[in-house]
C-alpha cells in the first residue's frame, strides 16, 4: 500500500507546532464565544449598576427603600418606591399561590399519575401555556378578564372559592369523620358513628362554604386591573416552569424508591406524600423558585392590568386594588425618563433593575445550589 | 507475583513459536500501563502481537482487555483524566509519545466497536466518510473504494442495489459488517475488534467470523471476544488477562488445550469468570 | 387509619391531580377562546360596503365596475335619509321664518301703534295713547316671545340635529356635497357589519348617566332618540334607518386575509399590520442570526470540548444566570449598552433589538443544543475517530449532523420566544407607527413590531374601542405564529423520539 509510506506516525516538528497552535487558536475562539455568556452577564451588572450608582448618590437610600410617596415627576421630585416594592411582591406572592399548589399536584399527576399516552397529551398543554406571549397573557388580562372581573367580580370570587376551597374542603370532612370514628369506635357500633358524624361535618363545611361565597358575591370591584387580576394570570404564566421543574424532580426520586414504598402497603397517595415528595424536596423548591422568578421579572401582564397605582393598597393584602410593580415602572416611566438621561428620574429605573437583578440572581444561585445538593444527596 | 510469570513467558514466547517463518512483530506494549484517574486498568502488560495474524484477547468483565484495545488506536484519550505509563510501539514509535498524530495512528489502526455504529447517513457516505478525510474527492475513486470494502466485508452483494439507502434501516449484522467495511476503506494495517459480535444474533456472528477468516490475509487483527469458542475458532493466538494483567499469552491451539496458567486453566474450563 | 379511608383518601388524591390538569386546560382554552374567536374576525368578518370602498379607493383592490353598480344602490338606499335630513332641516327654516314673519308682522304693527300713539299724545289725547301703548307693550312682548320660540325651536330642532348628524357621519361618512376632510377616518363610514350594529344603536338611543347615587358607579341610561323628533318630518327617520340599514351598507361575508399583509392606515383605523409582522420577523430573524452561531458554538464547546473545571461551572452559573435575568433589564441594557455606549445605531433600531433579543434566547440556545449534541450516541463519535477524522471534523461531520434535529427544536422554540418577547425592544427597537422597512433600514431605524403594537393599541391607542378587531387580530397573529413554531419543534421531536426508538 502506498499510502503508509507518506503517512508518518511522527509529525514533523514543525506541523505538530502549527497543529498544536491551531488547535488551540480553534479552542480558545470556541472558548471565547461559550464565555460570551459569562461576558453579557458582567455587562448587565456593570452597564446596569453604573447607570443606577448615580441615584443612591444623589437620592440616598432611605427615601428609595423606606417612604411611600412616588412622584419622580414632581419639583421637588420624590421616589418613595416603598408601595412599587409591595406591589411587586404582592403580585408575586398572588402569583406564588396560585401557581405553586397546582403546579406541584399537576407535577405529581404528570408523574406518577397518568398513563403514558395521556401524559403525552398533557405536555403540550403545558408547553403551550409557556410559549404564549406575555403581551398575549396582558391582553388577555387586560381587555377580556378585567371587565369581567369589574362587571362580575362578586360571582367570579364566589364562584372561585367553590372551586378552590370545595374538593379540599369535601377533602377535610373525609378525613376528619374518617378520624373521629376511629376515636369512638370503642363506644359505639363504627356505621351508625360514621352515619352521624359525616353528614354533621359535611353541612358544616357546606355551610360555611356557602356564607364565605355569599360574603364574596358582595364584594364590588371597582377596577378590573388590580392585583388579584395580575397574580391569577401571573400565576397561569408561571405554572409550567414549577410544572416541568418540579416534574423532573419527583421523576429523579426513581423507581426504586417507589417499588420499596408500595412493597410496603402504601397506597399511591402515601407513596408520593410520605417518600417521594421528600426525597425531591429540593427540586420542588427549586421549581417554586424558578416560579418566583418568572413572575416577579415579568414585564407585559403588570403593566397592562395591575392598574398601575403606586400606593400601598389598604390593608396590604387587598388584592383587589390596584398596585404597581418594579417592571411596570422601569417600563412605564423609561418613556418620559430618557429624554432626560442623568437625570435622577432616568436613574432611578436603573435602581430599580438592579434590585430586581440583584434579587433574580440570588434566587438563581439558590435554586442553582438547591439543585447541586440533591443530585448528590441522590447520587447522580 | 503472576506478573513475573507473565514475563516470562511472552519472552519465551517467539523462541517457543514452531513457525518456521520469521514472525515480524506488528504491535508490541513494553510495561504498559492504562490508569483511569487512580485506579490501573491495565497493570504492565508487555506483549508483541505478530503481523496478519487473529490476536484475540479473553478474559473475564473488567479484566482491561477491552482498555488494552483501545490504547492501541487511544480511543482511551476520550475518557476523561485517564493516564497510560510504558510504551506501546507502532511502526517503530511509541504511540503515547508526545509527538504522535493521534488522528494518523488512527486512520492507520481500524476499530470496530462494540455495538455496531453506523452513522445516520447512506450506506454509501458511511463507507466513504474515512477516504473522504483523507482528502479523496474524485467520484469515481470513491465509488472503488467503496465497492471494494464492501466486497472485503462481504456485504457488496446485500447492499449494491442501496447504496443510497439509510444505513439504519440495515440489521444488524449487515450493519456490523458495514462498521468493518468502512474501517476498511481507510486502508488500515490492524483492525482492533472490540467483541464485534455480542450483539448479534449466532447466524450473523458466523457470517462476522467467516469474514475475519477472510481479512487476516491482509491484515493484523486483534479482536477482543467474550466468547472462548469464538476465540479458539477465528484466532491463531490468545492473551488471556485478568485484574488488568496479562496472564498467558500464546498460540490459540496451545493456550487452549494445555494452559501453563492455572488461573488460565480455571477460566477456560469455566471455573470462574 | 382504616383501610378504607385510605383508599378514599387515595383517590380523592389523585381526584385533586386531576383537578389541578383539568384546571390548567380550562385555563388555557378559556385564554385562547377569545383570542383565537375574536382574532379571527379580524380576517373573516361581514364587511360592508365602506370596506370595500376602502380596499378600491386605498388598496387599489376589488372590481371597480361592480363595486360602482353597487355604490349607487347604496348611495339610492341612503338617499331618503338623507332627504328627510334635508326636510327636517327645511321644515325648521320654514317654521322659523313663519314665525319670524308673524313676529315682524307684531314689531310692524307696534312700530305703527307707536307712532299712532305719539301723534295722539301730541294731540293731548292722553288716554287713548296709553291705551296704544299699552297695546305697543303687548305686542313688543308678544314679538319678544315669539323670538324666543324661535331660539326654543332652533334649540330643540337643530341641536337634536346636529347630534344626530354627527352620529350618522360616523356610520355612512361625510354627508352627500359635504367637503371631504382631512382625517382618513372620516372619510369613510363604519366598514364591519359589527361596528355598523354598534354605530346604528348610537343614531337611534342617547346615552345619559345617572350620577345621583354618589357612592355607587353612574348608571347608564339609554333614550331613544325618535322622542325628540315626535311630529316632526324625522319621525319616520329612525325606523326606516333600522329597517334599511343592511341596504345602506351591503354587508357581505369578507375574507380579508391581506390583514397580514396591507399596511395600516390612519393609525389602524383601516387596513392591515404588515409594518407590525415584517417588523417582528426582522426583530425575530436578526436575533437568530446573533443566537444561533454563538449558541451552537457555545453548546459544542461545553460538550465535546471543555474539560469540566471551576472555568466551566462558572460559566455554565452564569448561563443559568443570564437565563433568569428579567427580560425588562435586557431592555434596559440594550438601552444603556447597544444603544447609549457603543451606539450601534443613533436611535432604536431593529439591530439593537435584535442583538438585545439574541442575549436574552442565548442560554435558552445553549441549553437545547447541550441537550441535543448529549443525546448524540457516543458510538458515533467514537466511530468517527476510530477512522482517523480530527475532532473538529467528528464534530462537523457526524455529531452535528446527528444532533441537528434538536439542536433546530431548540431554536424554532426560542424563534417563538424571540418573536413574543416585548420588554426587550420597548427601549431599543420599537415604535408605536411606522411604515414597513426596507432590508438596509433594518441597521438604522426602528420599527413597529406585533407585541409592542399590542400593548400600545390597547392601551395609548386614541380609539381603542373603534379598533379591538386589529388588537384582536394582532394578538391572534401573534399567538398562531408562537404556536405553529411551537408545533413545528412538538412535531419534530415526536419525530426524533420515534426514529430513536426505531
Amino acid at each position: 500500500m502506498s499510502k503508509k509510506a507518506n503517512t508518518s506516525l511522527i509529525m514533523s516538528d514543525a506541523a505538530s507546532r502549527r497543529q498544536r497552535i491551531s488547535s488551540l487558536l480553534g479552542q480558545s475562539i470556541l472558548f471565547l464565544i461559550t464565555s460570551l455568556s459569562t461576558i453579557t452577564v458582567f455587562f448587565i451588572f456593570y452597564f446596569i449598576l453604573k447607570d443606577a450608582l448615580p441615584f443612591f448618590k444623589a437620592e440616598g437610600f432611605k427615601e428609595f427603600f423606606t417612604t411611600a410617596r412616588w412622584y419622580p415627576s414632581g419639583s421637588p421630585a420624590e421616589f418613595g418606591a416603598l408601595p412599587i416594592f409591595v406591589g411587586t411582591g404582592l403580585v408575586t406572592l398572588g402569583a406564588v399561590v396560585v401557581a405553586v399548589p397546582l403546579g406541584i399536584a399537576a407535577s405529581v399527576c404528570l408523574s406518577d399519575l397518568l398513563p403514558f399516552n395521556v401524559r403525552q397529551i398533557v405536555k403540550p398543554v403545558i408547553e403551550v401555556l409557556a410559549a404564549i406571549p406575555s403581551v398575549a397573557y396582558g391582553f388577555f388580562a387586560l381587555v377580556v378578564f378585567a371587565p369581567l372581573l369589574q362587571n362580575h367580580g362578586g360571582a367570579i370570587l364566589s364562584a372561585g372559592v367553590w372551586i378552590v376551597l370545595g374538593p379540599l374542603i369535601a377533602l377535610l370532612v373525609v378525613v376528619m369523620g374518617d378520624l373521629i370514628t376511629d376515636k369512638l369506635r370503642d363506644k359505639m357500633n363504627p356505621k351508625t358513628a360514621g352515619a352521624i358524624i359525616f353528614p354533621i361535618l359535611g353541612i358544616a363545611a357546606f355551610i360555611f362554604l356557602y356564607r364565605l361565597s355569599a360574603q364574596l358575591s358582595g364584594v364590588e370591584i371597582s377596577s378590573g386591573t388590580n392585583a388579584l387580576n395580575v397574580s391569577i394570570i401571573l400565576g397561569i404564566m408561571a405554572l409550567p416552569t414549577v410544572v416541568s421543574v418540579s416534574e423532573d424532580a419527583l421523576q429523579a426520586a426513581g423507581r426504586e424508591l417507589r417499588e420499596g414504598s408500595y412493597a410496603l402497603g402504601a397506597t399511591r397517595a402515601e407513596t408520593i406524600i410520605k417518600t417521594i415528595i421528600p426525597a425531591s424536596i429540593s427540586g420542588i423548591l427549586a421549581a417554586v423558585i424558578l416560579g418566583v422568578m418568572r413572575a416577579i421579572g415579568e414585564t407585559m401582564v403588570v403593566w397592562m392590568a395591575s392598574g398601575n397605582a403606586s400606593r400601598i393598597p389598604d390593608p396590604w393584602y387587598n388584592m383587589l386594588q390596584p398596585v404597581r410593580t418594579l417592571t411596570a415602572t422601569i417600563a412605564g416611566d423609561m418613556g418620559e425618563a430618557d429624554h432626560v438621561t442623568g437625570s435622577s428620574r432616568f436613574h432611578v429605573l436603573f435602581a430599580m433593575a438592579f434590585c430586581l437583578l440583584a434579587f433574580s440572581f440570588i434566587m438563581n444561585l439558590v435554586s442553582e445550589i438547591i439543585v447541586k445538593r440533591s443530585r448528590k444527596k441522590l447520587g447522580k | 507475583m503472576t506478573e513475573e510469570i507473565t514475563m516470562k513467558k511472552i519472552d519465551t514466547f517467539a523462541e517457543r513459536s514452531d513457525d518456521k517463518k520469521p514472525r515480524k512483530t506488528h504491535i508490541e506494549a513494553k510495561d504498559f500501563s492504562l490508569f483511569y484517574g487512580d485506579f490501573e486498568a491495565v497493570r504492565k502488560v508487555s506483549m508483541k502481537i505478530p503481523k496478519q495474524k487473529v490476536t484475540a484477547m479473553i478474559g473475564p468483565s473488567g479484566c482491561g482487555k477491552s482498555t488494552l484495545l483501545r490504547s492501541i488506536n487511544r480511543m482511551n484519550d476520550l475518557i476523561p483524566s485517564t493516564s497510560a505509563t510504558g510504551e506501546m510501539i507502532f511502526d517503530g514509535h511509541n504511540i503515547y509519545a508526545k509527538n504522535i498524530d493521534v488522528v494518523t495512528l488512527r486512520a492507520r489502526v481500524g476499530m470496530v466497536f462494540q455495538k455496531p455504529n453506523v452513522f445516520p447517513k447512506s450506506i454509501f457516505d458511511n463507507v466513504a466518510y474515512g477516504p473522504r478525510l483523507q482528502g479523496i474527492k474524485n467520484k469515481q475513486k470513491l465509488a472503488e473504494i467503496v465497492e471494494e470494502s464492501l466486497r472485503n466485508a462481504a456485504i457488496w452483494d446485500e447492499v449494491k442495489d442501496r447504496l443510497q439507502a439509510n444505513a439504519l434501516g440495515m440489521s444488524g449484522g449487515q450493519q456490523q459488517r458495514l462498521c468493518i467495511a468502512r474501517a476498511l476503506a481507510i486502508k488500515p494495517e490492524i483492525l482492533l475488534m472490540d467483541e464485534p459480535t455480542s450483539a448479534l444474533d449466532p447466524k450473523a456472528t458466523a457470517k462476522i467470523e467467516d469474514l475475519i477468516g477472510e481479512l487476516r490475509k491482509q491484515y493484523t487483527i486483534i479482536i477482543v471476544t467474550h466468547n472462548m469458542q469464538q476465540a479458539a475458532r477465528v484466532s491463531d493466538l490468545t492473551a488471556f488477562m485478568y485484574e488488568g494483567v496479562l496472564v498467558e499469552f500464546g498460540k490459540t491451539k496451545q493456550l487452549f488445550t494445555n494452559p501453563e496458567n492455572p488461573q488460565t486453566e480455571n477460566y477456560i474450563t469455566g471455573r470462574f469468570g | 387509619m382504616r383501610l378504607e379511608t385510605r383508599k378514599l383518601l387515595d383517590k380523592a388524591f389523585s381526584g385533586l391531580g386531576l383537578i389541578s390538569i383539568a384546571v390548567m386546560a380550562i385555563a388555557l382554552l378559556l385564554i385562547l377562546t377569545p383570542i383565537v374567536w375574536r382574532g379571527s374576525k379580524a380576517f373573516v368578518f361581514k364587511g360592508t360596503i365602506e370596506h370595500r370602498r376602502v380596499m378600491l379607493e386605498q388598496f387599489h383592490r376589488g372590481n371597480a365596475e361592480k363595486f360602482n353598480k353597487d355604490y349607487a344602490e347604496v348611495v339610492a338606499a341612503r338617499a331618503p335619509i338623507y332627504d328627510m335630513l334635508t326636510d327636517f332641516e327645511a321644515g325648521t327654516e320654514q317654521r322659523v321664518s313663519s314665525i319670524e314673519t308673524e313676529m315682524d308682522a307684531k314689531k310692524e304693527r307696534a312700530k305703527e301703534l307707536k307712532a299712532e300713539a305719539r301723534v295722539l299724545k301730541r294731540e293731548g289725547q292722553t288716554e287713548e295713547a296709553e291705551k296704544l301703548e299699552a297695546e305697543e307693550d303687548r305686542l313688543k312682548d308678544e314679538a319678544k316671545a315669539l323670538k324666543t320660540q324661535i331660539s326654543e325651536l332652533k334649540e330643540s330642532r337643530t341641536e337634536p340635529l346636529e347630534s344626530v348628524i354627527d352620529a350618522l357621519q360616523e356610520l355612512f361618512g361625510p354627508m352627500p356635497g359635504q367637503r371631504t376632510p382631512v382625517l382618513l377616518r372620516q372619510q369613510y363610514g363604519q366598514t364591519r357589519w359589527d361596528r355598523t350594529l354598534v354605530k346604528l344603536h348610537e343614531v337611534l338611543y342617547t346615552e345619559e348617566w345617572d350620577y345621583s347615587n354618589a357612592d355607587a358607579m353612574g348608571i347608564l341610561i339609554e333614550k331613544p332618540r325618535i322622542d325628540q323628533f315626535i311630529g316632526t318630518e324625522m319621525e319616520s327617520f329612525f325606523p326606516y334607518l333600522e329597517e334599511n340599514i343592511s341596504e345602506m351598507m351591503q354587508p357581505r361575508r369578507t375574507f380579508y386575509w391581506q390583514f397580514i399583509t396591507d399596511k395600516s392606515k390612519d393609525s389602524h383605523i383601516f387596513g392591515g399590520i404588515w409594518p407590525e409582522v415584517l417588523g417582528t420577523i426582522y426583530l425575530t430573524i436578526g436575533a437568530m442570526i446573533f443566537a444561533i452561531p454563538m449558541g451552537v458554538i457555545a453548546a459544542i464547546y461545553l460538550c465535546e470540548y471543555a474539560k469540566e473545571g471551576r472555568i466551566i461551572s462558572f460559566i455554565r452559573i452564569c448561563i443559568s444566570t443570564l437565563a433568569g435575568v428579567p427580560s425588562i433589564v435586557f431592555g434596559l441594557f440594550g438601552l444603556a449598552f447597544f444603544l447609549n455606549t457603543i451606539q450601534v445605531s443613533d436611535s432604536k433600531s431593529v439591530l439593537a433589538g435584535s442583538l438585545t433579543l439574541s442575549l436574552l434566547i442565548l442560554p435558552t440556545i445553549i441549553r437545547s443544543s447541550e441537550e441535543a449534541i448529549l443525546a448524540v450516541p457516543r458510538a458515533y463519535k467514537e466511530a468517527s475517530l476510530g477512522l482517523g477524522a480530527s475532532r473538529w471534523h467528528t464534530v462537523l461531520t457526524v455529531i452535528l449532523p446527528a444532533a441537528l434535529p434538536g439542536i433546530l427544536t431548540g431554536i424554532v422554540i426560542s424563534m417563538g420566544r424571540a418573536a413574543g418577547e416585548t420588554a426587550p425592544i420597548i427601549f431599543t427597537a420599537a415604535v408605536s407607527v411606522g411604515a414597513p422597512l426596507k432590508l438596509w433600514q433594518t441597521l438604522s431605524q426602528p420599527t413597529p413590531a406585533l407585541p409592542w403594537n399590542i400593548y400600545n393599541l390597547c392601551t395609548e391607542h386614541e380609539a381603542v374601542d373603534e379598533i379591538r378587531h386589529v388588537q384582536y387580530g394582532m394578538v391572534f397573529t401573534l399567538v398562531a405564529i408562537v404556536l405553529l413554531l411551537n408545533l413545528g419543534a412538538i412535531l419534530m421531536r415526536a419525530r426524533i423520539s420515534k426514529k430513536l426508538r426505531g
